[in-house]
């Protein structure tokens, strides 16, 4: 068999991560049950442990129309494409979703769903924001296995011990993987450009993890064999909920800003921390979720846990600067937004905010920013 | 050798400016340029504003346009400017132009047809941080626009109106259709146009002054932009922000300015 070149490798991350449809058409016709599963934080072992496919469902790019109904128009384009797919009939296919309400728009948006797609199998997960004491652990342990029950009575059998051992296994490996690949395309801009970043990290969402991590394997292991770069351009560190929108991601490549680490939620904050070692695998799973931080989603008694993440993250990765996307309409993010600036300022970090939607059409001001702020950095070079 | 011209192009939203400068005998200053040419046509980024705009600066001295060493354009409609060698954000080209008229400036408010900007200007002129109105014509140009009509006075007219006022009459919405009802409203109950103009001017004041915060405003502070022809904006503005605030007759211009500028320093690293 021959080796794709890195180039061939990444296009076909981008083909998957640009057509989930014909991605999740794929599985249903393999026989596989797949269940979607909204943002933030869902256990997706338990999936896999079921023997069906988890299939990200974080919105997508488009124009809300049906979704109207059912939001007032300041409720954030994850919340509101979500349904807008499933009343527009995309995620028919779909044997179940598992729809978190950890923020202030999901909980309206759980019930919003459950009510307008009644057809539709429906988990509901409350995740704790005391998530560290062991009442916390407990409650976050009470509620995966209500997830768990569900999800076997759409498999129809039951989740055993040695099968979610064996998703958590292939999930921390995937997770390894992910996060050995972001610091191997920082390291090498010039061979995977922020769109190819940006795809081989979304289609992850929408592969099987063990097939996501085989493709993936043979691409780290060709860009751990390149030379060393010389990159000539500016290196970012992207902040924020989702990063994958083509059109910006295309503006930083055409002002030579390499992606060198992100804390993006859809990005390395869904791989961060592995699950533990724990004899009881619904004990581990719930461990995870206890040690999860830095995220404006969680509760932080301290307050600026994450802004000085990013701070550090950004010094740790040689970036020069950070591009936030700030999510329209996110209270968390708009929140913390002052705290985070602060932050930057104080290490001397240049920064921009960009405001950003799923529904976003003209990209001409963020292009005058991203180009705006490109100068910047090299001024400071 | 004759001496060097450049050309900057500024494609806004609702207007185009354009600005020829010459290299001058080097005379001890940084910048040792001179303006020869300036237009403005009150057309922007899509009609025929950016072809109209070069060919009256050129019209107006005796350059032609083969005669530019170098031709930067900037602004909202700057990637279609047929003529132009390089294209700059206009954040970049309003740093460098208001820094050449004012050395001293750290603070740049720039009010455009539908954008705001603040700038804040490092050492030796270069940007050094920035932040944009978003998505929203509250604070800008448009915003005065829609007003002036609603109550039926020119644009040019308001801030005389404005100074003339006599009793305060608060436009509290920062929205543009909001407020323009609101408008309609204080119309309906007999008070007058100078307050409520003075009012407005406020109110824009206001939402600018909370963006120019998010940077931190340094002295000098320069606006620029159309409304800084707006005396009852600036005055406002210099109210709400507790310090002077200085313009140029030059304001809306800054943008083709820093283009021609920016235009002179890439020759110079084109020839290096
Ligand atoms: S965290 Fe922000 S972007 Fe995510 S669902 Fe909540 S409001 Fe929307």
């Amino acid at each position: 068999m021959t080796m794709s070149t890195i180039g061939e490798l990444l296009n076909q991350f981008d083909m998957i991560a640009s057509n989930p449809k014909a991605q999740l058409e794929k599985y249903i016709a393999g026989g596989k049950q797949a269940i979607g599963c909204f943002p933030y934080y869902v256990p997706e072992e338990l999936v896999r442990a079921a023997d069906m496919v988890p299939f990200g469902v974080w919105g997508a790019e488009g124009t809300i129309n049906s979704a109207k109904k059912y939001f007032a128009p300041f409720y954030c384009t994850i919340a509101q494409m979500g349904l807008e797919l499933a009343l527009n009939g995309k995620l028919d296919k779909l044997s179940g979703v598992i729809m978190p309400s950890i923020c202030d728009t999901l909980r309206p948006l759980t019930q919003n769903f459950r009510s307008a797609i009644p057809q539709l199998p429906f988990i509901f997960l409350a995740h704790p924001q005391n998530r560290r004491a062991p009442y916390g652990v407990e409650y976050t342990k009470s509620q995966y296995g209500s997830v768990k029950q569900k999800l076997e009575a759409i498999a129809g059998k039951a989740i055993t011990d040695s099968a979610l051992k064996d998703a958590i296994r292939v999930y921390n490996e995937s997770r390894a993987a992910r996060r050995k690949f972001v610091k191997l395309a920082g390291q090498h801009p010039e061979s995977v450009s922020p769109i190819h970043r940006s795809a081989v990290l979304k289609s992850a969402y929408f592969m099987d993890k063990a097939e996501h991590t085989a493709l993936l394997t043979e691409l780290n292991s060709q860009l751990e064999a390149l030379p060393k770069s010389d990159w000539k351009g500016s290196k970012i560190l992207l902040s924020g909920i989702l990063a994958d929108s083509k059109n910006l991601l295309q503006i930083l490549a055409d002002h030579n800003m390499a992606v060198v680490a992100d804390d993006v939620a859809q990005q390395s904050r869904a791989f961060r921390l592995d699950v533990p070692e724990a004899d009881d695998p619904m004990t581990a799973l719930a461990l995870q979720f206890a040690g999860q931080d830095y995220d404006v989603l969680l509760y932080d008694p301290e307050l600026n846990k994450r802004p000085e993440h990013v701070v550090n993250l950004t010094r740790e990765n040689g970036a020069q600067g950070v591009v936030i996307l700030m999510m329209q309409f996110c209270d968390p993010e708009e929140m913390e937004y002052p705290s985070l600036k602060q932050a930057l300022d104080k290490a001397d970090i240049p920064s921009v905010s960009i405001g950003f939607d799923q529904q976003m059409r003209d990209f001409g001001q963020a292009r005058t920013q991203l180009q705006a702020f490109a100068d910047v950095l090299s001024s400071k070079r | 050798m004759s001496a060097r011209t450049t050309m900057g192009i500024d494609i806004g939203s609702t207007a185009s400016k354009c600005i020829i400068l010459r290299e001058t005998p080097n005379d001890g200053r940084e910048n040792g340029r001179e303006i020869v040419s300036k237009a403005l046509i009150p057309f922007g980024a899509g009609t025929s504003g950016p072809v109209r705009v070069i060919d009256q600066a050129l019209a107006d001295c005796d350059y032609r346009k083969e005669d530019m060493a170098y031709i930067l354009a900037t602004g909202y409609g700057r990637n279609s400017v047929e003529a132009a060698n390089f294209e700059m954000s206009e954040l970049s080209c309003h740093a460098c132009g208001a820094y050449f008229l004012f050395p001293g400036v750290r603070t740049v408010i720039d009010i455009g047809g539908q954008d705001v900007k603040v700038l804040r200007i490092g050492k030796g002129g270069a940007l050094d941080t920035f932040v944009m109105n978003e998505k929203c014509a509250a604070g800008t140009g448009r915003f005065l626009e829609v007003m002036a009509r609603v109550l039926e006075v020119k644009l040019e007219d308001m801030a005389r109106l404005s100074a003339q006022s006599t009793e305060r009459v608060n436009i509290s919405s920062t929205c543009t259709v909001f407020a323009e009802s609101e408008v309609i409203s204080q119309l309906a109950r007999n008070k007058n146009k100078r307050d409520i103009i003075n009012g407005i001017h406020r109110s824009v004041a206001g939402r600018v002054a909370g963006l120019a915060r998010r940077v931190g405003v340094e002295k000098d502070v320069v606006m620029t932009g159309g409304v800084a022809q707006n005396s009852g904006v600036l005055l406002a503005l210099e109210n709400e922000l507790q310090t002077d605030i200085e313009t140029s007759p030059l304001s809306q211009y800054v943008g083709a300015l820093g283009a021609a500028l920016l235009a002179f320093r890439k020759l110079g690293s084109l020839e290096a």
